[in-house]
C-alpha cells in the first residue's frame, strides 16, 4: 500500500515518459490545426491516467488527487492538448460523486455550472436550455456535465453531447473551448453530497488550472535556460551575460513558486477543505505566469515570436490558464474578505495555518 | 519538446513540508511568549532584521533556549533543528520584535565558531552566544571591496603570539554597541588569478586598543552603521578562525546561513498588519482588501519556499542556490509591498505622525532600498543562482 500523502513515483515517471513520446513539437502543432488531439488521447487514456483518483468502484482507476494533480503537471509541462482535468478530477469527479456512471470517452464539464442556464425541474426530471461558454473540448466530448443548484441541493446532470449544438471556439493556445447550446434538453440529474457545491467546485477547477501552469512555467523556464546557453552573440552565450541571467532566474523562481503553491495546495485538498490554499495557489500561479512568460520570451529574442520555435505551447497556453477558472480579480478578492475577515490579529496565524484556521 | 524530465537534471527542488504536531507547538510557545512580553499596542514594531538591540529582551530569549537554538547542547545550545530556528525566527520578525543584540551571532556567528573553530574559542564564546550576552559584527565590507568581496585588502601581518592589523572596514553594522567583530582580512598578499586565496577570518574585540569606530549615519538619521578603522590593531593567535588561507571559503558558508530566511521576506509585515489595525471598524474600498488578498497569497507562497530551504538545511544539504533564489524574489517582494502601499494609500505619511501604521510606512520607504543591497546585491545574488541553473534534461 502506498503512501497515501504522497504522490506515486511511478506515476511521474510513466506519464513523463508517455508524453515524452506522444507529445512533441509536431503533434502539439497538428493538434492545433486539427482542433484535437484523438492519437496522443488514445494514447493516454490507454493507460487509465485520465480516471486516477476516481475510485475502482466507480469506474475510476483509483489513485490519490495528488496522483492526478502529479499527472495535471506533466500534461502542463508537455503541454499536451487533451482534457485530462476535465475528463478526470472535474467532470469525472462530479459523475462518480453524484453515483453515475463514468462513460468510456472523453468527458467536459459546464465551468460556469448552469450559470446562464434556465433549468425546469418536473419531478425528476430536468429540462435544461440555454447556453454554456468557453467550455473545454466539447467538440470531442462523449458527456457533458453540468454541476446545478435546485432548492440548495447541488446536482450533477450528465449529458451525452450529441443532444447538443457545439460551436467551435478556442482559448489563445488554440485548445478547443466551444459554446454549447442547450435546447429544452430532458436529463437526470444526480445529487451530489452536501459539501460539493458549485462555489468548491470552482475550487477544484482552480486547483486543476494550479497544477498545469505549474508544469508549463517550470518548462518554459528550463526550455530558456538552455535556449540561452546555446545561443552565442558577442561571442559568448547570451546566459552569461548579467541582463540575461535575471531573466533566467526570474524564470525559475517563478516556475518554483508556481509549483510550491500547487503542490502544497494538492497536499491540502487531498485532505480536506483547502479553500485559502488552493484561491492563494491560482493567484500565485496566474501572477508567476505573467511574469514568467514575459521573462522567457524576452530572453529568447525573436526566436519565441514564431510558431517553429516551441516556447509558444507553454506560452499561450499559460495566457489561457490564468483567466480559466478565476483571474487575478476574482481570487485576490476572495482572499482579501477573508484576510480582512481574520483582523490585523490573525492576519499571521492564517498565513502560516490556512484552511485550518478558517474552519 | 520530447525531453525526459527527470529528477537528477532537475538539480533545484523544493519540497513542501508541514510543520510536525512539536513544531507546532513550538510556535504556540513563541506567541504565547510574544503576546505577554510585547502584547500588540504596547511597542513600536521593528522592521525585520534591522530591529532594535534589547539585550534585556535577548537574555529573556536565551532564557527560553531560543538563541543559539540549533547549536549543540554542549556548547549551551539547545541541539534544535533549522527549521525549529526558522519557527521562532519567523514569529519574532512577524511581530517586530527587537531581535537586534543576539541577532548576527545566532543566526551566522554561532555556527562559524562551531564549524570551523577551535575548541577553546568554542568553549569561550558559544555559551555566551546562547546566553544571549554576546553582539557581533560583521567586518566584510571595505571603502574599495563591496559586491567583489574578494579584494578586500585590510591586512593582518604575522608577529610574535598573533597578528597586527590595519585597514578600514566600513558599513559595519551595530559596531559601538556590539562586543565582538568577525572579519575577513589578508593574510597573504593578493595573487594575479587567484584572488580567493590568502583570505583568513579573525574574531576581533571591538574595544582593542588601535580600533576606531566612527558613525556613519544610516539614511532615516539613525545610527546603525559605522567605519571601522584598524591602527596597529594587535589580536592574539588564539582569535584566527579556522585555518589561515581558508577565509574565503569559511565566509562563503557563513553567507548560506544567511540567506533565505523569513528576515528576507517578513520586513514589512508589520506595516501591514497595522494598516489593518488602524483601519478596524472602517470599511476598507475593494482595492485595499484585494491588496490584501494578494499580499497574503504571496507570503504564503514564499514561506512555504523559505521552509522547504530550512527543512532541506536539517538533511544536511548547503542549498546555497535555492537560498539565494528565494533571497532575491523575497526582498524584492518586500519593496513590493511598500510600493504598493504607497500607490493605493492617499497619505502624505510622516515620520512623526500619530499614526503607527504611517510612522512604519513612512521608515519602509526611505530604508527599504537596503533590503536588495545588505548581505549581497539581487544582482551578485542573480549571479550566484544563475549558476544553479539547468536547462531542459537531456
Amino acid at each position: 500500500m502506498s503512501d497515501v500523502s504522497e504522490v506515486d513515483p511511478l506515476i511521474t515517471d510513466t506519464a513523463d515518459r508517455l508524453f515524452s513520446q506522444v507529445c512533441d513539437h509536431e503533434s502539439i502543432q497538428k493538434a492545433e490545426a486539427d482542433g484535437q488531439a484523438s492519437d496522443i488521447w488514445s494514447a493516454f487514456a490507454d493507460t487509465g491516467f485520465p480516471w486516477i483518483s476516481i475510485s475502482e468502484e466507480s469506474g475510476g482507476s483509483g489513485g490519490t488527487l495528488l496522483d492526478a494533480l502529479e499527472v495535471l503537471r506533466l500534461v502542463g509541462y508537455h503541454a499536451a492538448p487533451i482534457p485530462a482535468a476535465e475528463t478526470g478530477i472535474l467532470g469525472g469527479w462530479l459523475m462518480s460523486k453524484a453515483g453515475l456512471e463514468l462513460p468510456s470517452g472523453i468527458v467536459t464539464v459546464l465551468p460556469n455550472g448552469s450559470q446562464g442556464l434556465a433549468v425546469e425541474r418536473t419531478g425528476d426530471r430536468l429540462t435544461i436550455s440555454g447556453r454554456g461558454l468557453r467550455v473545454p473540448w466539447a467538440r470531442v466530448a462523449e458527456t457533458i456535465v453540468v454541476p446545478l443548484e435546485i432548492d440548495g441541493q447541488t446536482f450533477a446532470a450528465a449529458i451525452d453531447s450529441s443532444e447538443c449544438q457545439i460551436s467551435r471556439m478556442t482559448n489563445m493556445a488554440g485548445e478547443p473551448r466551444d459554446t454549447v447550446d442547450f435546447e429544452n434538453v430532458d436529463v437526470f440529474a444526480a445529487v451530489l453530497p452536501s459539501e460539493i457545491n458549485l462555489e468548491t467546485f470552482r475550487f477544484r477547477g482552480a486547483l486543476s488550472r494550479t497544477a498545469l501552469m505549474a508544469g508549463a512555467i517550470e518548462k518554459m523556464s528550463q526550455l530558456t535556460v538552455s535556449y540561452t546557453n546555446d545561443r552565442v552573440q558577442f561571442g559568448r552565450p547570451v546566459a552569461k551575460f548579467q541582463a540575461v541571467q535575471q531573466h533566467l532566474v526570474w524564470g525559475a523562481q517563478d516556475a518554483a513558486l508556481a509549483r510550491m503553491a500547487a503542490e502544497s495546495a494538492g497536499r491540502e485538498a487531498n485532505r480536506g477543505p483547502a479553500l485559502f490554499e488552493i484561491a492563494a495557489a491560482k493567484l500565485i500561479a496566474n501572477q508567476a505566469a505573467a511574469r514568467a512568460t514575459k521573462a522567457c520570451h524576452q530572453a529568447h529574442g525573436a526566436m519565441g515570436m514564431t510558431q517553429e520555435y516551441p516556447l509558444h505551447h507553454l506560452s499561450r497556453r499559460l495566457w489561457s490558464w490564468r483567466k480559466e477558472y478565476g483571474g487575478d480579480a476574482e481570487w485576490s478578492s476572495w482572499l482579501g474578505r477573508v484576510a480582512v475577515a481574520q483582523d490585523a490579529d490573525g492576519l499571521y496565524p492564517l498565513i502560516t495555518g490556512g484552511s485550518a484556521v478558517l474552519s | 519538446m520530447n525531453n525526459r524530465l527527470s529528477e537528477e537534471t532537475t538539480d533545484m527542488r523544493f519540497t513542501p513540508t508541514e510543520l510536525t504536531k512539536q513544531e507546532l507547538e513550538l510556535q504556540g510557545e513563541v506567541r504565547d511568549f510574544l503576546l505577554e512580553e510585547l502584547p500588540p499596542g504596547s511597542h513600536e514594531p521593528c522592521l525585520g532584521m534591522a530591529a532594535r538591540k534589547n539585550k534585556e529582551f535577548s537574555l529573556k530569549m536565551a532564557d527560553r533556549g531560543w538563541v543559539g537554538m540549533a547549536l549543540p547542547t554542549e556548547w549551551g545550545g539547545s541541539d534544535r533543528t533549522a527549521v525549529d530556528r526558522f519557527i521562532v525566527v519567523e514569529e519574532m520578525l512577524r511581530w517586530g520584535a527587537p531581535v537586534g543584540h543576539h541577532w548576527v551571532a545566532d543566526r551566522q556567528t554561532g555556527n562559524v565558531i562551531l564549524k570551523f573553530g577551535t575548541e577553546e574559542q568554542r568553549e569561550r564564546f558559544l555559551p555566551a552566544i546562547c546566553r544571549g550576552e554576546l553582539g557581533f559584527s560583521i567586518g566584510m565590507s571595505e571603502p574599495d571591496s563591496g559586491s567583489d568581496l574578494a579584494s578586500v585588502s585590510t591586512k593582518a601581518e604575522a608577529t610574535t603570539g598573533g597578528w597586527i592589523i590595519n585597514g578600514t572596514k566600513i558599513w559595519t553594522s551595530g559596531a559601538h554597541e556590539n562586543d565582538w567583530f568577525v572579519c575577513l582580512l589578508r593574510t597573504s598578499p593578493l595573487e594575479d588569478g587567484n584572488k580567493h586565496a590568502g583570505l583568513s577570518q579573525f574574531l576581533i574585540d571591538l574595544k582593542s586598543p588601535g580600533l576606531e569606530i566612527s558613525p556613519i549615519p544610516f539614511l532615516d538619521g539613525s545610527h546603525h552603521f559605522n567605519e571601522v578603522t584598524f591602527n596597529e590593531v594587535f589580536v592574539p593567535e588564539t582569535n584566527v578562525v579556522g585555518d589561515l588561507g581558508m577565509g574565503w571559503h569559511q565566509n562563503t558558508t557563513e553567507m548560506a546561513y544567511e540567506r533565505g530566511g523569513p528576515d528576507r521576506w517578513l520586513s514589512p509585515f508589520s506595516t501591514v498588519e497595522q494598516l489593518l489595525r488602524e483601519a478596524r471598524g472602517t470599511d476598507l474600498e475593494p482595492v485595499v482588501s484585494d491588496l490584501f488578498g494578494e499580499l497574503i497569497a504571496r507570503w504564503w507562497g514564499i514561506r512555504n519556499l523559505s521552509l522547504s530551504v530550512a527543512r532541506l538545511i536539517d538533511t544536511g544539504e548547503a542549498p546555497s542556490v535555492e537560498s539565494s533564489l528565494v533571497k532575491e524574489m523575497g526582498t524584492r517582494f518586500e519593496q513590493e509591498v511598500i510600493e504598493k502601499l504607497v500607490h493605493l494609500i492617499d497619505l502624505e505619511y510622516s515620520p512623526d505622525s500619530d499614526s503607527l501604521f504611517e510612522r512604519l510606512l513612512a521608515q519602509c520607504v526611505v530604508t527599504f532600498p537596503g533590503n536588495t543591497i545588505r548581505g549581497g546585491t539581487i544582482e551578485i545574488l542573480r549571479s550566484v543562482a544563475s549558476k544553479g541553473l539547468k536547462g531542459l534534461p537531456a
